[in-house]
């Protein structure tokens, strides 16, 4: 099977999961469910590039430093909250399997698996071990996925040290390499939870986050910085090894400076029009002439690969919260977004302008904590909600949508991405199923 | 009302009218300042409303002008517009032109009027605008209020237009300084004046005038609203206003000052009003109080002061008066006293004959016999011994009363008919003629029997009197009276032929020592009255001048 037809086998698991029993699906299928999917075969790492950014031969070097846009909190890890802490978690967690950008099935905890029509088996690497130097066990991955989803972890049955099975999901594999199933532990004392990653957390002081190989010459120690606003470009100019960014001003100026590379990542987030009523209002926005109201780079969203596809079938997935919350919209029809997010600003202006919500639309702008309480009630006409383009698991990224937008309607308006400026010779990036890059120590 | 009030009111009217009249005269003339003073400013401020729109309009004009010149030039953008490509650097063209310029509003339109960047929305490009640019052009010295469209909410701008060309093509600039709150704030550093923007559509408000404004001026602008496919211009008018409340605040203080004066003076004016009012009707009050004091027993009151003034004199007027009165009492009753014991001296004298004229005829009756038939002398005197008796027994009983100097009547019984019989027997005729007419059985009288021979007494010589020694007939009549509350009654009654009385003489009959006879007492007929109404009884009299007199005496009787 080729690269191609193993990522078209994947899109087409990914839309049949949608189509499951969502947070039941760890259980029994229900009468009339589709059959499990088959666990792919376990293989060897790809050797292509399909998924990998990369500015060139690599230089051997004992530390970089990476300059995000957003701030990393350790209370959040393992679940990341924005693209840095996807990244920077990404180095230092493992989850059992690892899906690549082309939705290909590779090891992580587990070195191998066997997938029966009964039971799926996974056995854990040999060598896997905490930070601080237990062996990860059976029990160990069981205790951390009771944790973040419970019933999920009822479905699980600890056959060895290192051996575990479970009854084959009516999803495909992709749950397994969710960031939230990554394995960690309770770090004594609290701050950074003890991953099994290559790397791991040895100092966090100034909003400076040293990740250091768990081996000695096992790659390079990361030196994460957090620089905001304007100052990645000082970043650049302070010479950085790599700036992750989607500021088209940033990605600019560093094109004016010598050694630096622009690589795009994946698209990874999609902007969406979500219009509570039950069907009663659909926003109709043309995609053309969107992709100009906003400063980044962004293409109309057209769902291709499957991406932000998962946003229009959340059929079997329930939304939280209680639908009643839903309320009639307000008298003066309002396009309500975060004011924190430049791009929805930007977006809910272009929609006002082309009077998608008639003449007497605005735009209102709220602060995030406001903006998320607005939203859940759905009292207005319309809302610029940034989406995942791609998640791990459908159901669990429904918990994220307003309680009322299985009845409204939700229209992707624009595809965005980040881009990696990096310096050449940096250690090439490798993305993953939902466009976060990974540094590739090896 | 009384004295008091009357001071404490007229005290209140002297002092409060006066200060009302002078509070209310203080605000029409405070009022009529101030609102001068008002109109006087806010004229001013509309004049320098106008001289800053005039301003911004030669400011705009200026930065239009600017722009005009460095779009052609700016290589990147005729490239962009002409050629297509780089579309962001046009989009944000004019944000970026319209802050580094200092305006609040830029829109850079094409020949059609199709927004080719827009520095206030810039999300609103390709957007059809074409009646902004020539509304404005058309508007009055080029220079007009928009009500720009934003994502957020409308956008207030004094705006003006401009073009450009750009390789042959025509692109029009519309630029412009915003009209905001602040603006307004900005444009009225007094505090006290207020700068409305009254729009055909809505009303900005800014500064500290309240709708009560005393003073408006208004200076007019074009209207144009963004948006509007017809273009149509209408009026906007930028109200200058004074607040009131400057002078509110002052007839509030004027007020409070008034009415604290107010209330100091009247409280000044009671104390007093109050200190003089009781200074002059305390005394006069006591006055009062010791005259209502007086009485004919009561005359000891004692009028003194030493006040120089009026109530003094007053007062020593009533003490002089007041020991006037106690001399003249002084002397009427000395008066009184001898006249008493004149009277009694009368009284005893007419008592004392009435017991001894019958032992003087008896005696005289007895010599008589004794000079002419000594031998009946016995016999005679057996037969008068019985009127010895009675008389000396009469006087005896007279002694005794008078002994007691008053006697309470006694409560006794008598035979009614028995005492008439011997006291009309006993009388001295005088030469009248004396009639008994006695209806038996008649009751018993509740009367001690002297009492009842007294009044008879009395009755009868008072009509012998009556008869002036002349001819006449009295007659003594006793019969029972009518019951009172089931009670039996005696009824006596002496009439005698005389004279009889007139009405003056009968009004003053019973009162004591009064008499019409030459020598007579005046005291027979009050001892009379006071006998009776002792013994429970009633006296009452009818007589005619010329007719006689007829005296009813009216006893309570006893029955069995």
């Amino acid at each position: 099977m080729t690269p191609f037809q193993r990522h078209t086998l994947l899109v087409a698991l990914v839309a049949v999961a949608c189509r499951g029993t969502g947070p039941g699906r760890a259980g029994a299928p229900p009468p009339g469910a589709l059959p499990a999917p088959a666990l792919p075969a376990a293989g060897a790492a790809p050797t292509d590039t399909v998924c990998r950014v990369a500015g060139g031969p690599v230089q051997k070097r004992d530390t970089v430093t990476i300059a995000l846009a957003e701030p990393v909190d350790p209370a959040h890890a393992p679940l990341a909250r924005n693209d840095a802490e996807r990244f920077v978690f990404a180095q230092l967690y493992e989850t059992l399997l690892r899906v690549d950008c082309a939705g290909r099935v590779l090891p992580g905890l587990a070195a191998s698996w066997i997938g029966t029509a009964d039971r799926w088996t996974f056995t854990l690497r040999e060598d896997a071990r905490f930070w601080d130097g237990a062996p990860v066990t059976a029990r160990d991955v069981v205790a951390a996925w009771r944790l973040r989803d419970s019933a999920f972890a009822q479905s699980v049955a600890i056959e060895g040290d290192r051996v575990l099975s479970l009854r084959p999901p009516t999803v495909p594999v992709q749950p397994l390499a969710d960031p939230a199933l990554a394995v960690t532990k309770r770090a004594p004392g609290g701050g950074w939870p003890i991953g099994t990653g290559g790397h791991w957390v040895s100092e966090t002081t100034g909003g400076i986050v040293w990740a250091v190989p768990l081996r000695p010459g096992a790659g390079p120690a990361l030196r994460v910085v957090t620089a905001l606003g304007g100052r990645l470009r000082d970043a650049v100019d302070a010479a950085v090894d790599l700036v992750l960014t989607d500021d088209p001003a940033v990605l600019a100026y560093a094109a004016t400076r010598p050694g630096y590379l622009d690589l795009p990542l994946g698209w990874s987030t999609s902007y969406a029009l979500l219009a509570p009523g039950r069907g009663e209002r659909t926003v109709a926005v043309g995609a053309e002439g969107l992709r100009d109201a906003v400063h980044l780079d962004a293409r109309p969203a057209d769902g291709s690969d499957g991406g932000s596809v998962w946003v229009r079938e959340l059929g079997p997935c329930e939304p939280p919260g209680d639908r009643e919350l839903v309320a009639s919209p307000g008298a003066r029809p309002r396009v309500v977004y975060d004011q924190a997010d430049r791009n929805a600003a930007d977006l809910a202006a272009r929609i006002v302008a082309l009077g998608a919500l008639g003449t007497r639309a605005v735009a209102a702008g709220l602060a995030p904590g406001a903006f998320a309480g607005a939203v859940r009630v759905g009292a207005d006409a319309a809302y610029v909600f940034p989406i995942r383009r791609r998640v791990f698991d459908v159901c669990r990224a429904t918990l994220e949508l307003p309680p009322w937008s299985a009845d409204g309607s939700v229209a992707p308006l624009l595809d965005v991405r980040s881009h990696a400026v990096a310096r050449r010779g940096f250690p090439a990036l490798e993305l993953d199923w939902g466009g976060t890059p990974r540094v590739l120590v090896r | 009302m009384t004295f008091r009030s009357r001071i404490l009111a007229g005290f209140g009217g002297v002092v409060l009218v006066p200060l009302v009249l002078f509070g209310l005269r203080v605000r029409v003339v405070m009022a009529n300042r101030l609102t001068a003073e008002y109109e006087r400013r806010v004229a001013a401020q509309a004049d320098v409303i106008r001289a800053d729109i005039a301003r911004d309009g030669a400011v705009i004009a200026r930065r239009l002008e600017a722009l005009s010149e460095a779009i052609p030039a700016d290589d990147r953008f005729r490239s962009a517009v002409l050629a297509g490509g780089d579309r962001p650097y046009v989009l944000d063209y004019a944000g970026t032109a319209m802050r580094s310029a200092g305006l609040a509003m830029l829109v850079i339109q094409d020949s059609v009027g199709r927004v080719v960047s827009s520095g206030h929305f810039r999300n609103a490009y390709d957007r059809p605008e074409p009646a902004l640019p020539r509304a404005l052009a058309a508007a009055e010295g080029g220079l007009a209020l928009v009500e720009a469209r934003t994502p957020e909410a409308p956008l207030l701008a004094i705006a003006r237009v401009d073009s450009l060309r750009i390789a042959g093509r025509r692109y029009t600039v519309v630029g412009g300084l915003a009209i905001d709150s602040a603006r307004l704030v900005a444009l009225t550093p007094d505090p006290e004046l207020g700068v409305t923007v009254a729009l055909p559509t809505d009303t900005l408000t800014a500064g500290g005038a309240d709708t009560a404004a005393a003073a408006v001026r208004e200076v007019s602008l074009p209207f144009i609203q963004e948006g509007d496919s017809l273009g149509a211009t209408r009026q906007a008018r930028i109200l200058v206003r004074h607040s009131l409340a400057s002078l509110a605040a002052l007839r509030h203080d004027v007020d409070v000052t008034f009415l604290e004066a107010v209330l100091a003076a009247s409280a000044i004016a009671l104390v007093l009003a109050g200190w003089l009012s009781l200074r002059i009707s305390r005394p006069l009050s006591a006055l009062a109080r010791q005259t209502a004091a007086i009485d004919w027993d009561r005359l000891d009151v004692a009028f003194e002061s030493e006040r120089p003034d009026e109530i003094g004199r007053l007062t020593r007027l009533l003490g002089s008066m007041i020991e006037r009165l106690r001399a003249g009492a002084r002397r009427l009753r000395e008066a009184e006293r001898r006249l008493a014991m004149g009277d009694l001296a009368r009284q005893v004298n007419h008592d004392v004959k009435n017991g001894l004229t019958p032992i003087r005829n008896v005696v005289r009756h007895l010599a008589q016999v004794a000079a002419g038939e000594p031998e009946r002398l016995a016999t005679v005197f057996r037969e008068r011994e019985r009127t010895l008796d009675s008389s000396i027994a009469y006087l005896e009983g007279l002694a005794g009363t008078y002994a007691r100097l008053y006697p309470a009547s006694v409560a006794g019984v008598c035979d009614t008919a028995e005492v008439i019989r011997e006291s009309v027997w006993r009388l001295d005729r005088r030469g009248a003629e004396l009639r008994t007419e006695l209806v038996e059985p008649l009751p018993r009288s509740a009367t001690d029997p002297l009492v009842l021979r007294r009044i008879l007494e009395n009755l009868v010589g008072n009509a012998l009197d009556a008869l002036d020694g002349g001819p006449g007939t009295i007659t003594v009549a006793a019969a029972p009276g009518p019951s009172t509350n089931g009670r039996a009654t005696v009824r006596i009654t002496v009439s005698d032929t005389g004279k009889g009385m007139t009405r003056a003489e009968l009004d003053r009959a019973f009162e004591g020592f009064y008499s019409t006879k030459p020598g007579g007492t005046g005291l027979g007929l009050a001892i009379v009255r006071r006998l009776v109404l002792d013994a429970n009884g009633a006296l009452r009299v009818e007589t005619e001048p010329g007719a006689g007199s007829r005296f009813i005496v009216e006893l309570p009787g006893v029955t069995g």
